[in-house]
């Protein structure tokens, strides 16, 4: 059992449910805080699913033959298709009301991401590239280097907090979600050069999701406008 | 429609990478072959300790194929199969396509347990010269092999 990386997940789903919770009442709706969790949770699990069968298939691992290593989560989860894996169940789940549930669930997800990257120091997976800034952690062999996981998860802690006032103040449907789309793959692509990889990874699909979010958000800014 | 697409494609999708004929048997090594091997080498080493046998070992395979690709001319990626039959050891190289990875049998597990290694898969990083700089048990991530070998290229012997 992966004890550490069990931690790391406990640490993100208790930041998404203080994030609920801390919104019930506020910004949503008290009665539907249960079903935006079980939303989000039911998403994140069938993400994470997903993108651990596109790691296994680009790795040439057929998951037909060995099912039972979709559970070994530490083999690598392809981060892209596990947010769009991710994104498509929870568009099926919340489909009667998509942009109320996504927009409700948006900065609290933000929130349970920040948990994830704080996890690291359970997962042993906090250092990035070489840095000879102050706060620089020492690796095995004595080299400083970034934190890259807790840069990761101080950026989403504060947009949890910007998005969080933002849908607070006046916004339109859909502004909150799309924003939070736009946070999450900025994120990814502004610390991708810092964490060490085979590889460059999948950059031009970040750049592709802020600009996604981004778009999405300007969307529905015009037409909340035109509309209000 | 779209799940039995997705099914198709999985199954499609064959994990076979080069013929199994192509792959000699392994040479057996001992706990005194690799230290005389780490002690020789003026490249850092990766020794990863599998066995096909290993549920865990399939998931970091492909990894190790990538890295050895991307850093097969800075390190030394050595695998050492414990425990195991040469057929399946094998089956195992042909099927992952590991065959750029120099592999040797250890059906004791006797190099694991002479370096400290606990269980398998087990991953020791050496500098040149064979100072081991850290060691990861358990089932290697991206980050982790990659940090991994960072540290060693980066590490003086």
């Amino acid at each position: 059992m992966e004890y550490g990386l069990l931690a790391a997940a406990l640490m993100a789903v208790a930041c998404l449910w203080l994030a609920l919770r801390f919104e019930a009442g506020r910004s949503n709706p008290s009665d539907q805080t249960a079903r935006l969790w079980d939303a989000a949770l039911i998403a994140a699990i069938a993400g994470l699913g997903i993108g651990r069968i596109g790691t296994m298939v680009s790795g040439g691992v057929n998951p037909l033959s060995h099912p039972l290593d979709v559970f070994i989560v530490r083999g690598g989860v392809d981060t892209v298709v596990a947010s769009a894996g991710a994104l498509a169940v929870f568009a099926l789940i919340a489909r009667r009301d998509l942009p109320g549930m996504a927009d409700a669930v948006a900065p609290a997800a933000l929130a349970g991401l920040a948990g994830w990257h704080a996890g690291c120091f359970t997962r042993g997976a906090c250092l990035g590239t070489p840095s000879d800034l102050p706060w620089a952690i020492a690796g095995p062999s004595g080299i400083g280097r970034h934190p890259v996981e807790v840069y990761a998860a101080v950026a989403l802690a504060l947009a949890w907090l910007a998005l969080t006032v933002i849908r607070r103040r006046r916004s339109y449907p859909g502004i909150a979600a799309s924003l939070a789309i736009a946070v999450a793959a900025g994120v990814r692509l502004a610390t991708q050069s810092m964490r060490p990889a085979i590889g460059d990874g999948p950059v031009w699909w970040y750049a592709l999701g802020v600009a996604a979010g981004l778009a999405a958000a300007a969307t529905a800014w015009v037409l909340g406008r035109r509309r209000a | 429609m779209l799940v039995a697409a997705a099914l198709a494609l999985i199954a499609g999708c064959s994990s076979s990478t080069i013929p199994l004929d192509s792959v000699p048997e392994l040479p057996a090594t001992t706990p005194a072959d690799v230290h005389l091997l780490l002690a020789g080498s003026d490249r850092p080493i990766v020794l990863n300790v599998w066995a096909s046998w290993c549920g865990p070992c399939r998931s970091e395979a492909p990894l190790l194929r990538s890295a050895e690709t991307a850093w097969g001319d800075q390190v030394r990626f050595i695998g050492v199969d414990v425990r195991d039959s040469q057929d399946g050891a094998r089956r195992f190289i042909a099927e992952y396509g590991l065959e750029e990875i120099e592999h040797y049998f250890d059906p004791t597990g006797a190099v694991p347990d002479d370096l400290g290694g606990f269980g398998v898969p087990v991953t020791f990083f050496f500098a040149p010269g064979g100072r081991l700089v850290s060691m990861h048990s358990g089932v290697l991530d991206e980050r982790t092999l990659a940090l991994g070998v960072d540290e060693i290229v980066r590490s003086a012997p």
